[in-house]
């Protein structure tokens, strides 16, 4: 199990690894040493210690992106934060993207059944080439508007709690 | 109470603090600890029903020490795995400021439960 969790500790940032991997590692193998023998504590042992690794690394990896700011609700969060109302537009834009691009889908494969077999197979290459574009399309204004989500949070949000403490300072 | 000139307004403005990261400031609130000395104080402290995970102990660490509310104590013998941490003056305070709002809520609750009671 100490292999499984070094192996899982290489989803940390190699920062926080460099920093704290050896302890956290050290402090696992005392904690198994110390595990009482029932199949139950065991098992709960170890849930918590994978999803405890797995919930680390994914907060350690969203501070690094966004600073200090989300991944401890109720210990680092500050009320005067508020989500972007411009990552909310965007992300209402992706919603609106994906529902036309489903409807869109729907009428090629509606356009495709109705034809005449014959006229259906000459059209079958135009179809899927289609359906690639469409995709290609798709994908550009996902990247498009993801990297447009990350810009705003840096702009128009998150900047706004680089100064923020843990807690209340007075 | 506090030291510090902070208004009760003031107190209940600031943010309570998750029950792992109270407990493992409460826990340094002592004395001087290690990762796994903490994570058994933490157990002890609760009566075993807060069990924190190795990330998320560490998580709360590396907070705790990027905001300057702990420190390590350094220490020439020490291993790297087995380093020790306590409580800034810093951490202290706001510590303090914690224990004072939970108080002020407490006692809060306590009024109006009597008052409903009666």
């Amino acid at each position: 199990m100490l292999t499984v969790y070094c192996w899982l500790l290489r989803l940390y940032p190699t920062s926080y690894r460099h920093e704290f991997g050896e302890e956290m590692t050290s402090v696992f193998h005392d904690a198994q040493i110390e595990l009482p023998p029932a199949l139950v504590a065991k098992i709960s042992f170890y849930r918590r210690e994978f999803c405890g690794l797995l919930s680390g690394a994914l907060s350690a990896h969203f501070d690094d992106l966004f600073g200090p700011a989300i991944p401890f609700p109720r210990f680092s969060m500050q009320r005067q934060f508020r989500f972007p109302r411009s990552t909310v537009f965007l992300m209402c834009v992706i919603l609106a993207g994906v529902v036309l691009a489903i409807h869109k889908a729907q009428n090629v494969v509606q356009m495709k059944q109705s034809l005449p077999p014959a006229t259906a197979t000459a059209w079958g290459p135009m179809l899927w080439g289609s359906l690639f574009a469409i995709g290609l399309v798709l994908a550009a204004v996902g990247a498009a508007a993801a990297w447009g989500v990350l810009f705003a949070l840096r702009r128009t949000g998150m900047h706004r709690l680089e100064g923020v403490q843990t807690g209340a300072e007075h | 109470m506090a030291s510090y000139d902070m208004s009760v307004n003031d107190i209940m403005k600031t943010f309570a603090l998750s029950e792992p990261v109270l407990l493992v400031l409460l826990s340094l609130a002592e004395q001087a600890r290690h990762g796994y000395s903490i994570l058994k104080d933490v157990e002890t402290m609760s009566g075993g029903r807060v069990q924190l995970s190795t990330g998320t102990l560490y998580g709360a660490l590396q907070r705790l020490l990027a905001d300057g509310w702990i420190e390590r104590v350094e220490e020439d013998t020490a291993p790297r795995d087995r380093r020790t941490y306590r409580l800034t003056s810093r951490g202290r305070r706001n510590l303090q400021i914690e224990i004072d709002r939970m108080r002020h809520l407490t006692k809060l609750a306590s009024l109006r439960v009597a008052r409903k009671e009666g």
